[in-house]
């Protein structure tokens, strides 16, 4: 059970500061992901942790040791490399091993502990193969393996799951969410997978250019965006510009895209310029006139089975997209009208850039 | 990791500096220096200016590496085309011997010209016996055919591997919008390929400049660079190390020349084309296919003919120089007669050099590819240095540095040893930096993350995934010491006299038998580990070379 302490952690590549000023808190036993595009500086910051960037200036801690000034070897974190790095030249066991040898563990340990981590991935009975006949997702576990079995301060994974196929990948996830809950280790994630990141994680870390734009819950980040930023990166959302109004003590008008939406709250005074999040799944179809209505015209329909997406046309020619379950009836031809309501509480609005 | 990474740079460095830069250094001091009273002067160069000989010699280095480079590209290019793009019988074999010339001793394929046209020649002798005389193949036109036919694989090897880089769907896509076949080869193909030419052509420029062996074999007494700078410094009657080391600058000049115009040229050119398929081998009618073949094969046999007639001309009596067809072990008896140590020295200085070479270069390479830094940096430019500078001038600066003064070297095996590895140094750089270059950074990272440091990572870790790059660099290493005659016939002393340096001596009097046995035992010492490694590494071999 490790805390991690990151304070004002700072280091440039020639002009471009990768990662910029940036302090985090992170707990015991948590799974916490930085999660941004690349070139965010997510993986910079986790290559700091484990030693192999060096730290311009700040600090990082474990516990209330300082180990940015160790070398990489001595820092007693697993890592979960992206493209695995099994060592080809060493079998499965002993890539398992490897670690335990380093630490000067008694050889007849590590025999037990090996086994147990290779059950603990469900790899029992191939500890004697190379590496080479592994599939992919084998080769991953693996690499899991080796870095748990070393019962590291800290686990590290630098988007391990990015070069296996989708299905594969959703699996890969909950075992790894598994296994560090199980193992109550202290774990950060690398992410630039915005779904990956909200189905696993204890909190994320939303990067960009270096900073941090966003720490909380996987709810919170989705549900409260803070930035405009972080609204458009987690989900798809439609990004409309437009003018405040006035506000009527409990909403505020918003003039956007040719008509008017109803957001919740003194979003900014009348005749601020302001841009507004509208999740897909936030509007509905239907006059059941619960909520504010909105005139649209359906563009195109995308059937994806569960669910489907509508494209639609606002008064002004701006397209959004509408989710809605694909068990719906729905019997609008493209070019017909369409009538959207939504709760103004689920409309974010953010002051224009 | 940076800790490792220093230490082993610096450590390069100072070598480097002590046995390449500091002799150099020497060598164009003595360039500047009035012989005997120690002056500086500008007497040297301008003597070389004035002199006729002189200028004629830089004339015929120049003109004679410009002209094998030209040739060398002329049948280069095409037989890689051919290699690379169409079905020829034999293509795996064909390419395996067209690689053999570039490790086989030059100087041997020179004087098997000798053998067959020169004075003396069989070829020579047979036509002069039915009346159809024959032009001389001495000066120019025999060193110009010998490095043509023993340097062409230096372009093969890179255009070969530039074609087959060049993604089948680059050529459909040209095709697609509307180019002929000869169309695209000329816009598409060629400029991709070009980088690889230059590369090629470089090299084969810089090898000739340098070359000892074939003008010393092949010039009689019209000059050449490399064999004037030779006799100028250790010849017995017209010794004038001055003047020598005034030449020696300005063939340095050149080379560094030659390297610096493909750096630049290449740093502003580097396609990065990963093939993932391959181009399809070109529809030829059978007519068209007969002709690719002959040629092909044509050129690495006719290569490949001087050291088949080596091998055959030394199981032949020679009475005096003149050969006869009677079949004996004789010439084998005359060079073992005298001494096994030769054979046994040649033997010994190479696999020194090459484990040297190997021990030193691995770590440097690794350096290099893995840790960019201006340190690293000053050191892959240091560590080509050698390429640019002969042997015959690395053992001359060798020899004035360590003749005298605190450390004295010459007159031992281990100022040829150090000149072997100090020559053969690029080469391990370069190949040991390839082979780390297609290992995964991570794969080192994963192992120092598991708690093991980075030297010890290196040494158990890289060095075991590097292992069967590195051999095939240590029997390379090992077969262009064992046949090196440029330093050695500078640097031997009595007691260790090479093959090589046996054969220099046989050629020079009149022991043709004996330098005909020589050169047979070279090409066996050298082609019998070279076809040992391709065996077992397959197609890695093209890679190291």
């Amino acid at each position: 059970m490790t805390t991690i302490r990151i304070e004002n952690l700072t280091r440039s590549f020639g002009a471009v500061r990768a990662v910029d000023d940036i302090s985090l808190d992170i707990r015991h036993g948590e799974l916490f992901t930085l999660l941004g595009p690349s070139g965010c500086g997510k993986t910079t910051l986790l290559r700091m942790i484990a030693g192999f960037v060096d730290v311009e200036s700040g600090s990082i801690s474990f516990d209330d040791r300082r180990i940015d000034s160790l070398p990489a070897h001595r820092r007693d974190t697993g890592m979960v490399f992206q493209n695995y790095a099994i060592f080809p030249n060493h079998t499965v066991a002993e890539n398992v091993a490897y670690g335990l040898k380093a630490r000067k563990v008694p050889a007849a340990e590590i025999g037990a502990r090996v086994e147990k981590a290779l059950e603990r991935v469900r790899l029992v009975g191939y500890g004697q193969r190379s590496p080479h006949q592994l599939s992919g997702g084998q080769l991953q576990r693996v690499a899991i393996a080796r870095a748990l079995v070393i019962e590291p301060a800290v686990l590290l994974f630098d988007e391990p799951l990015s070069n296996l196929d989708a299905q594969l990948r959703t699996e890969m996830r909950i075992e790894v969410r598994q296994l560090q809950q199980a193992l109550g280790l202290t774990a950060i994630y690398v992410t630039h997978d915005q779904e990956e990141a909200l189905a696993i994680s204890d909190r994320i870390a939303v990067l960009r250019h270096g900073r941090v734009e966003q720490v909380d819950t996987p709810e919170r980040i989705y549900r409260l965006p803070q930035t405009a930023f972080v609204a458009e990166f987690l989900g798809s959302t439609n990004m409309v510009p437009g003018i405040a109004g006035a506000f009527d003590g409990n909403n505020t008008v918003v003039a956007a895209a040719g008509t008017e939406f109803t957001v919740r709250g003194e979003i900014a005074a009348p005749g601020v310029p302001v841009l507004l999040s509208l999740r897909p799944e936030a509007l509905r179809l239907g006059n059941d006139s619960t909520g504010p209505l909105v005139q649209a015209r359906l563009a195109l329909r995308e059937f994806l089975g569960p669910v489907q997406r509508l494209h639609a046309t606002l008064p002004d020619g701006t397209q959004i997209r509408i989710a809605a379950l694909g068990g719906q009836v729905f019997d609008v031809s493209p070019g017909a009208p369409l009538a959207l309501t939504y709760d103004p509480a689920q409309i974010k609005a953010f002051p224009a850039p | 990791m940076k800790r490792f990474a220093t230490i082993v740079t610096l450590a390069a460095l100072v070598l480097l500096a002590v046995f390449l830069l500091y002799p150099l250094a020497l060598v164009l001091d003595a360039s500047i220096r009035i012989d005997g009273t120690g002056g500086l002067t500008l007497g040297n160069y301008a003597a070389i200016v004035k002199s006729r000989y002189y200028l004629g010699s830089i004339g015929n280095s120049l003109l004679c590496a410009a002209l094998a480079t030209t040739f060398a590209c002329a049948i280069g290019i095409p037989l890689a085309f051919c290699l690379a793009r169409i079905d020829i019988p034999g293509r795996a074999l064909l390419l395996t011997l067209a690689t053999l010339p570039l490790v086989l001793p030059s100087f041997v394929s020179a004087y098997a010209l000798v053998l067959l046209f020169g004075h003396a020649g069989v070829v020579t002798t047979a036509l002069r016996g039915i009346g159809i005389p024959i032009g001389s193949i001495y000066g120019l036109p025999g060193i110009v055919i010998v490095f043509t036919l023993t340097l062409y694989p230096y372009v093969v090897m890179p255009v070969l591997a530039g074609f087959r880089a060049v993604d089948a769907s680059m050529e459909e896509a040209a095709r697609n919008l509307g180019g002929s076949r000869p169309y695209v080869i000329r816009t598409v193909l060629l400029p991709i390929v070009m980088p690889a030419i230059l590369a090629g052509g470089l090299l084969v420029f810089i090898e000739a400049l340098e070359n000892f062996g074939v003008p010393a074999v092949l010039a009689e007494d019209r000059p050449f660079l490399a064999v004037d700078i030779f006799k100028l410094f250790a010849g017995e009657s017209d010794a004038n190390p001055a003047a020598a080391g005034a030449l020696s600058v300005l063939l340095i000049a050149c080379t560094a020349l030659a390297l610096l115009v493909q750096r630049h040229y290449l740093g502003k050119r580097r396609f990065s084309t990963s093939a993932r398929s391959a181009p399809a081998k070109l529809p030829l009618t059978p007519g068209l296919r007969l002709v690719a073949t002959i040629v092909s094969w044509g050129i690495v046999i006719v290569s490949l003919l001087p050291f088949a007639a080596v091998l055959m001309v030394s199981f032949l009596r020679f009475r005096g120089p003149v050969l006869t067809w009677e079949l004996g072990l004789g010439n084998y008896a005359t060079l073992l007669s005298g001494s096994y140590r030769p054979l046994l020295n040649t033997l010994t200085l190479a696999s020194i050099a090459a484990v040297a070479t190997m021990l030193i270069g691995a770590p440097i390479g690794y350096v290099v590819a893995r840790h960019r830094s201006r340190l690293s940096g000053l050191l892959d430019f240091v560590g080509m240095v050698p390429f640019a500078v002969s042997g015959t001038i690395l053992a001359i600066g060798l020899i004035i540095a360590f003749n005298s003064g605190p450390v004295i070297l010459t007159g031992g095996w281990l100022i040829l040893v150090i000149a072997y590895v100090v020559r053969k140094l690029p080469f391990a750089i370069r190949s040991s930096s390839a082979i780390v270059h297609q290992l995964d950074p991570s794969l080192e990272e994963a192992s120092i993350n598991l708690g093991v440091s980075p030297a010890k990572t290196f040494a158990t870790l890289t060095v075991p995934l590097m292992a069967s790059g590195l051999v095939g660099g240590l029997v390379l290493v090992w077969i262009t010491a064992a046949s090196e005659l440029s330093a050695t016939i500078v640097l031997y002393a009595s007691g260790w006299v090479t093959t090589t340096v046996v054969m220099y001596h046989a050629i020079e009097g009149t022991g043709a038998g004996l330098a005909a046995a020589a050169a047979a035992v070279l090409i066996l010492v050298t082609a019998i580990p070279l076809l040992l490694i391709n065996r077992r590494t397959g197609k890695q071999e093209t890679t190291v070379i």
